[in-house]
This record gives C-alpha cells, structure tokens and sequence, in this order.
C-alpha cells in the first residue's frame, strides 16, 4: 500500500466513529494544549524580562537610602537617614569607575496644555541623568548642570506624555503646567519601552532643585535626594565599583564598622535576570507537567486501538486473505495511531494558542509562541502515535487470517 | 518458480501425500491423512464432507492461508510450504480470488472501492486499478451499482460484489467457501450460474460446500471424510435427489 491510501484507508475507519475518536484524542489535545500555552506564558514573560534588562542595561547601579532587603526589615525605608547632595557629591569624588552619577527623585503631577490634561510620573534628576540611562532625544536638547543648579523650570517630555498631549505636534518651544507652576518644554525623549509592568515612557523629567521645592511636598533634609544612579564604565567590573561605592557611603554615612548599611545598592538588570531564570524554570516545570497527560493520552490512544483491532478482527483477516502483508496491517493501524495523535496535536495547537490569546488579551499578560515550541508539539504527537500505537498495530499484524476470518 | 514437465500442463493446484496434523492439549489431531490429488486449469471442482471431515483444513490450504504438517501442496507450481507469511500472501494476491459465506465486504465502503482493494496489495502495482475494478463488476452485472455501500445491497448483490472481488486480479483460481450458505434458493441458483458462466470463460473453480444440489453444478467433485479422499469423481448432471 502506498502512504496515500495508508491515510484514506485510516481516515475512513476514524470517520465510522467520530465520537469514538474525538475522545480518544482528548488526552493529546489537552496535553499539547496545555504545553503551548505553558510555554507561551513562559517565553513571552521571559521576553519581556529579556527586554527590560536591555533597556535598563547591565551596568546601571541605584542607591537607595536604608535597606531594603527582605530580612532587614528593621532597616525599612524611612528610617535611615536620606541620601543627600552631599552623598552624591562623595560619591562623584572618590567612586573610581563611574561614567556618570545621578540624583533623583519622584514625584507625580498633573500636566495641563492649553484644556488637555494628563496625570504622569515626574522625575527630578541632575542633568547627568541622560548620561546614566543611555536616554537619546527625538527632539530639542537636555537641560545642563547649570540650569539644574539654577532650578530652572525646564522640562523634558516622555514620549508617551508628548503623544497623549500634542499627538504629531512638536512640543518643544512650548509652555506645559506641572501642578500649575508653569515649565518651558526643551526636549522630548526616544521611547524606551516597559520595565517592570510600568511605561518608562510616562514620565517627564525637570531639574532636580526644581522639583524639590516645586513639586515634591515634604522634603526631610533641605537637600534630600530619593535615589542616586549611577553608571559604571565598561572597562571596570560592576561588583568592584559597587563595593567601592557601599565604602564610600558607609564612610561618608558615618556607619559604624559592625553596623548594617543604612543605605542600598541594587543592581535592577541583575534582580531581572533572576527572576528570568526562575520564569524559564517555572514554565518549563509547568511544560513537563503539561507533557506527562500526552503520555495519559498516549495510553488512551492505545487502549482504544486494542480495542479497534478485536472489533475489526475479521476485516483484518480479510485483508490478509485477498494478499495483505504483516506490514501493510501494521502500516494501516500505526497511520490511523499517528492520524489520531496528530489531529489531536493540531486541535491542542489550535486551543493552546486560542488561549493563549486570550490571556493576554485579558490579563494583559506578554504571551509567545515560539515555531521551535509547535514543531516540537506535531513531533511529540507523531511520536506517541507511533510508540503506543505500535502494540496494537503488531498485534493486528500478526493475526493468523484463518482465525481471524472466523472470528465472531 | 513451475517446474513444468514437458508434456502435461502444469496443474492449478497439486496435492501429494498431503498431511495436517493440530496438537490439542495432549491429544494430536489428524485433520487431513495422505491425500493427494491434482485440479487442472479450466475445472469446476465441488469439495464436499460433513464438519470435522478435514474440509476446511484442505481450503485453508488451497487458499494458501495454511501450510501442510508433511506432503505437498503446489499452487501454479509453487510449493507453498517452504513460503512465508508475506509470500504466502502475495502468493494470495496474485492467484486466488475468494468468495465467503459471509460475503466480508468492508462496510461503508462503495462496491467499487471494496473490489479495488485486492489491487492496493498487489505488487507490482497495477496501472488502473478503477477500470478494471469496474470492468469486474459489470462481469457480475453489478455495472449499474458501483458507488453502492454493501447495506445498500442485497445478500446476492453482495455476494456478486464479492466474486467481482475475487476476479479482479485475475486469479489462477478462485476458492468459494459455502457461497450461497447465507442465500435463499432463488438467489443461490444466480450466484451458482455466474460461476458456471465465469467456468465456461475458462476460469478454475473451488467450492467448498456441504449441499449436494450446489455441488451439483460443478463438474468434478471430491469427498472428505475422516482426514481422508473418499471420493474423486466427475458430477453427473443433472444431481439426483440422494441425500439431503
């Protein structure tokens, strides 16, 4: 028999009973299904994490006063003192390795322009801000430390805020309302996409002194900063400069030499990265647990076709008395086995990525189906057609014609 | 493969000294003893004898579907038991048509579709296998019937499926078992005389049947009884109302 009437031969046998062989398949398609969609899961949010990291790059460090370490919880924030100009200017002076150090502070406010308004993320950085975040303009120019120290009321627009208030238009040259203290618009910035589920986009940045005593409320200390980043040279290693950074400030912070950091130092790309290792281990953990009911399902595949082979005994004898051969038995029941799984597997894939699709769609979360992922789903089905169909289809094979055309 | 000796023809089917022997449990049966006989290309040949006479072993033989404990059995020359399981069944393929009691059509498959089917075995593969599947069947007079499915059809036209089946490789012979056991008389007289036509075109026939009427209409018929030949001999037509 060639492979053409193998398949006609086996799709007129599973068309006699479509009930039969919908149930039977139901193991392989919720186990390819569930795969893909683990898997799509898993590779999107991985992804994700993949691109945050990249836009945050591998060497940026942020210092943020008292500890914020899941064990210190006596170290929270508040209660260490607040990292100060001070800090900063130590830093700029005995830190070795560093590209560029920044202050920074967050706030929020309304932005009005002309009779639209938008609620956004303000960032009150020094001017080496654009230097620490690798951050190019679309437009105009960044503010200089000059004007920083001055406390100008300059801004430069997020590319989010631009779109949502002047659409097409060029802000640059015109006039915006933060909390009602007018600022002159200088610059827009190139999109940098998500991090950690939040619009790096949304967020306008004004020189730190100015947003200090114009937009964020309580201040602590007349010269308190809410975050310090800074960049680390290529040339030198991140973990050195690091701990060169964590003595200066001890020093600068006047830590006592047995007592904690009141102060800390988080490498953001770093935490990413861990937590991208633990989602490829979860989703593949997830993918394996999904694998193990298309070995269910195999099993199903191969109790219905023990089944098929006694009830279609005498059609098998048949087939051996006008000149079937062992192997063209075994070729007819392995093709409907791998006919079976397969149409399984491409309903599963069709389920799995319909899912898939809608999980995002209502969660909101990445999702990614990768091609390597759904080859790997049609060759799993061919696979557990052939092993768990293969005993039933030897058994077929090796029926003795006089018997099984006597049989019933 | 035929080692024909010069003068005679070689015989369709050549039995010598043909023995089967089944072991149940302890016990050996002997379902067929030394029997030896010859059936020649063109013949319509009867085998008749009760259940348990060694009748079904000797089909089962003939049809290539079971091989002798000792002796030998040729089929078109070839001695069947030295083959294979697959050699035995291309040996099947290519030169035996069967006809069953039961007809065994494939259901839900269309006449034509079940008399093509001995052809998807058939190697060499045969150019179109559809024509002369539909030249078959209009030899039974089923030309008007093709796409029918066997529930579609009456008990002969089934049987008539059957025997297009069996003719579509064009068989050396073709081996009826109780053809007409599942049909009434009217019915049976039709498929009896669609053999007799098919004989008179030069086909061999083996029925097996245990009705003397039907083995009347062959032309040579051969007893078992016992494992053993109890009789050879040329059917005296028309048959005699002997036994019942």
């Amino acid at each position: 028999m060639t492979l053409a009437e193998f398949i006609a031969t086996a799709m007129i046998a599973l068309r006699r009973n479509v009930l039969r062989s919908v149930l039977t398949t139901l193991g392989i398609i919720i186990g390819v299904g569930s795969v893909i969609v683990m898997s799509a899961i898993g590779t999107g949010a991985s992804k994700q994490i993949e691109a945050q990291i990249a836009s945050l790059g591998t060497n940026q460090l942020t210092i943020f006063p008292g500890s914020m370490n899941v064990g210190g919880r006596q170290g929270g924030a508040g209660s260490a003192p607040p990292l100060t100009e001070k800090d900063l200017r130590a830093i700029r002076e005995n830190v070795t390795g560093l590209v560029a150090a920044a202050g920074n502070m967050n706030g929020s406010a309304t932005v009005v322009v002309g009779n639209t308004n938008w609620q956004t993320q303000i960032n009150g950085s020094s001017a080496e801000i654009q230097a620490v975040r690798d951050w190019p303009l679309t437009s105009g120019r960044f503010y200089d430390a000059v004007e920083a120290a001055a406390g100008r009321k300059v801004a430069v627009l997020g590319a989010t805020v631009a779109r949502e208030l002047y659409g097409e238009a060029d802000p640059v040259g015109t006039n915006v309302r933060l909390n009602n203290v007018p600022f002159e618009v200088i610059g827009v910035l190139s999109v940098k996409g998500q991090a950690g589920g939040r619009d790096q986009d949304d967020v306008i940045i004004v020189p730190l002194a100015t947003a200090r005593s114009r937009l964020v409320g309580r201040v602590r200390v007349p010269d308190e900063i809410g975050q310090i980043l800074v960049k680390v040279d290529d040339r030198y290693e991140v973990s050195e400069v690091q701990a060169d950074l964590e003595r200066v400030l001890r020093q600068r912070r006047r830590v006592a030499p047995n007592a904690m950091d009141n102060f800390s130092v988080r490498n953001f790309a770093e935490f990413l990265a861990t937590r991208d290792a633990t989602a490829r281990t979860l989703s593949l953990l997830l993918a394996s647990a999904a694998a193990i009911s298309l070995i269910v399902g195999g099993i199903g595949i191969m109790n219905i076709m023990l089944v098929s082979v006694t009830e279609r005994t005498r059609e098998i004898g048949l087939r051996m008395a006008i000149g079937a051969s062992g192997s063209d038995i075994l070729g007819q029941f392995l093709t409907e086995a791998v006919l079976l799984c397969l149409a399984g597997g491409f309903i599963g894939l069709t389920l799995g990525a319909g899912v898939s699709i809608l999980i995002s769609t209502l969660f909101g979360w990445p999702v990614y189906i990768s091609p390597a992922v759904v080859l790997m789903a049609i060759f799993a089905s061919a696979s557990v057609g052939v092993i768990f169909g293969f005993v039933p289809a030897r058994r077929a094979s090796q029926l003795n014609p006089i018997e099984a055309l006597r049989y019933e | 493969m035929s080692q024909a000796e010069p003068q005679t023809p070689v015989p369709v089917v050549a039995a010598r000294n043909l023995c089967k022997t089944y072991q149940l449990g302890e016990q050996q049966v002997h379902a067929l003893r030394d029997v030896s006989f010859e059936i020649h290309r063109g013949e319509f040949v009867a085998i008749m004898g009760p259940s348990g006479s060694g009748k079904s072993t000797l089909m089962n033989m003939i049809g290539a579907l079971d091989v002798p404990t000792s002796g030998q059995l040729a089929i078109d020359g070839t001695d069947i038991g030295s083959l294979s399981r697959d050699e035995l069944a291309a040996l099947r393929n290519h030169t035996i048509g069967f006809v069953f009691q039961q007809f065994n059509l494939l259901a839900r498959t269309s006449a034509l579709d079940n008399v093509k089917l001995p052809l998807t075995y058939s190697r060499p593969r045969v150019a179109d296998p559809e024509a002369i599947a539909r030249r078959c069947l209009e030899q039974v007079g089923l030309g008007a019937r093709m796409d029918h499915v066997p529930s579609q059809l009456s008990g002969g036209q089934q049987q008539r499926v059957a025997i297009a089946r069996a003719l579509v490789n064009s068989p050396s012979l073709i081996l009826a078992d109780e053809p007409t056991g599942a049909l009434d008389s009217a019915t049976s007289l039709e498929i009896l005389q669609l053999f007799e036509s098919l004989n008179a075109q030069g086909m061999t026939i083996i029925m097996v049947t245990h009705e003397l009427d039907v083995a009347a209409h062959a032309r040579r018929l051969l007893r078992v009884r016992d494992g053993k030949l109890v009789e050879d001999a040329p059917v005296n037509s028309p048959p005699a109302e002997v036994a019942a």
